[in-house]
């Protein structure tokens, strides 16, 4: 029923160059969003 | 609900309907009706996927939840960003290339019909019983604005949904997915502006995270370790990966989602999107439930906020249990609102002294207000309401419906029936898919034509409509909504992403033993839920660890028959 993609090219992003940039971006980003949440607990408790 | 009201909440579902209807027409073969003819953008998906995930019991449930306990639940998303890129880097390219429709048709490629056939039923079972969850969660709001039935509601949104997810597809889905997830977004700004408009002058946005904060409401990330801990940063980064990559690795209702995209990348960056979008959108809703806590230091709020049991434990004939319970809600109230003004007042003229002896009074105000809250509860249970009884679902919508403009409730209400429609109509869709796809197709009709199993895609679609509808009435019993979602999804999504765990890294486990494996992690899983007070979230680790384990020992001592090689 469906077209054959088993030979479907991995394109690279369209920003940072490779997608192992794209994962550590993700990667630190949420490591950056934690050490906000903790701040904000910090803050406000 | 006022004409404004119904005038915005008619116009804007009406609009994103026909807005999916018009974009899923032409869905005219099984490739297009069950995935969009692998033509969707990275957006659309991404919204699509948010959009599935964040449900009317998102809105309702996790602001109640806030109210309550605070915004630790947000640790529960931590996980999930990590999840989607190993997501990314394995499942999104081999799912793509394996040219399927479903997760589990990958299954079989790599080990063999009986493996396949186990991990749709259980996605059938899960899938099947969350999906009457999500129909309830709207069936609340309206309960409490008209007083309507829950069945009935539930039974006009079932219908409404099912009417045009057979008609338009996932092409449909994903579109009013879309327009559902932007007002959405619109619908939690507008609301959190106006809870902060309504604070008292005095009190600024400042004043009011301190409030919410000094009664531990601010509590977003806890570094402690604890098993039994249901939330904290460690059980929401390794037991929240481990769900995540359940939930968007194996569940077809996500995985049906990005194997819509035009290309692999198109796949990956809608992922991407969501890792990076999610956990702000869930800090922001929790925000606002500590936000409506903040107004209810001002405000009276009820004892109990459903109000057919606030009703009932107020009739003559409770009264002698009720009133003292009451008497002590209103002294801990009055307290605690002139501790908070002392508080706000102390703050602004820098008196630290003054600060910290109004901090305790507050404190000890809002014990006292929890523990009256608590006893109204166990009154509520003890007179003939249900057992466990929790009221954390009613705060939002009764705060939303009784101080919110006219205009604003029909947006807001809105915003919660799109949300459950679109939610309902990706899962739905989902069990459809997997029911043609991987049982009728697999084990019943073979080689029909493709209008034979597009009308069965159709009739499918309208039966998991129908059994939702059905089962919609479970969620009066589970408590808070989310959790419950969460909890139920748990029992089943260890195994299944322990199964594909197997199939990706381990190419010499035979499918005998990631059947037999996937058969001993739901046992596992169970034995942990039953018999010990271990965290949902690590129930995912558990399975997973288990599937994999007894897999490899049953294929070291049963390797794979000679002719049937294990495929990578």
């Amino acid at each position: 029923m469906r077209s054959d993609s088993s030979e479907m090219p991995d394109e690279p992003p369209p920003f940072l160059g490779s997608w192992s940039r794209v994962y550590t971006a993700v990667v630190v980003y949420l490591a950056l969003l934690i050490a906000l949440c903790y701040a904000f607990t910090r803050a406000f408790s | 609900m006022r004409p404004l009201d119904w005038v915005v909440l008619v116009g804007s579902l009406t609009s994103i309907i026909a807005y999916g209807l018009y974009r899923g027409r032409g869905s005219n073969t099984v490739d297009r009706y069950l995935l969009a003819g692998r033509s969707m953008p990275w957006y659309a998906m991404a919204l699509s996927i948010m959009a599935t995930q964040a449900s009317a019991i998102t809105f309702i449930s996790t602001t109640g939840q806030s109210y309550v306990d605070g915004m630790r639940f947000v640790q529960f998303y931590f996980g999930m960003p990590l999840a989607m890129v190993i997501l990314c880097a394995t499942a999104v390219p081999i799912f793509h290339r394996a040219n399927v429709y479903t997760a589990y048709e990958y299954l079989e490629n790599r080990f063999d019909g009986k493996t396949r056939a186990l991990a749709s039923v259980i996605f059938l079972m899960q899938r099947g019983l969350s999906v009457g969850l999500t129909f309830y969660a709207p069936a609340i709001v309206l309960s409490i604005i008209f007083g309507w039935p829950d069945r009935l509601t539930t039974l006009i949104i079932g219908i409404t949904v099912v009417l045009y997810t057979v008609t338009g597809g996932i092409r449909t889905v994903t579109w009013t997915d879309v327009q559902q997830m932007l007002i959405i977004l619109f619908g939690l700004v507008v609301a959190l502006v106006m809870i902060v408009l309504l604070l008292p002058r005095q009190v600024s946005f400042l004043d009011a995270m301190h409030l919410a904060g000094s009664a531990g409401k601010l509590n977003a990330v806890n570094f402690h370790f604890d098993w039994n801990d249901r939330y904290n940063v460690w059980s929401g980064l390794i037991g929240g990966m481990f769900l995540a990559l359940s939930y968007f690795g194996c569940d077809q209702s996500q995985v049906q989602r990005y194997l819509t995209g035009k290309s692999i990348a198109q796949s990956k960056l809608s992922l991407l999107f969501t890792a990076m979008a999610k956990i702000p959108m869930q800090f922001f809703i929790l925000f606002i439930g500590a936000m409506v806590f903040v107004f209810y230091i001002f405000e009276p709020a009820p004892l109990v906020f459903q109000r057919v049991e606030y009703n009932r434990i107020r009739q003559p004939e409770l009264r002698a249990r009720y009133e003292p319970i009451a008497a002590s809600y209103q002294d801990a109230f009055t307290r605690r609102k002139g501790a908070a003004l002392a508080m706000v007042e102390a703050r602004h003229s820098h008196d630290s002294r003054a600060e910290s002896d109004s901090i305790a009074s507050y404190r000890r105000a809002q014990q006292d207000l929890d523990a009256a809250r608590r006893q109204g509860a166990s009154l509520v249970e003890a007179t003939g309401g249900e057992k466990g009884f929790r009221d954390t679902n009613y705060i939002f919508l009764s705060f939303v419906t009784r101080y919110l403009p006219a205009g604003i409730v029909g947006l807001l209400i809105a915003v919660i029936l799109a949300a459950t429609m679109s939610s309902s109509s990706g899962e739905i869709n989902s069990l459809a898919t997997v029911s043609v796809v991987d049982i009728y197709k697999r084990h019943f009709r073979k080689g029909a034509s493709d209008h034979h199993y597009l009308t069965a895609s159709r009739v499918a679609t309208a039966f998991w409509g129908a059994y939702a509808v059905a089962f919609a009435g479970l969620g009066k019993h589970l408590g808070s909504l989310i959790e419950a979602v969460n909890i139920v999804g748990s029992l089943f999504y260890g195994s299944l992403l322990g199964v594909f765990v197997l199939a990706f890294f381990f190419k010499w486990v035979t499918g005998t033993g990631a059947f037999v494996g996937m058969l001993a992690g739901e046992a596992a899983i169970f034995a942990a839920f039953l018999f010990t007070g271990i965290s949902f979230l690590w129930y995912n680790v558990i399975g997973c660890l288990v599937v994999i384990g007894t897999g490899m020992a049953v294929s070291l001592v049963s390797p794979a028959a000679p002719g049937r090689p294990s495929q990578f």
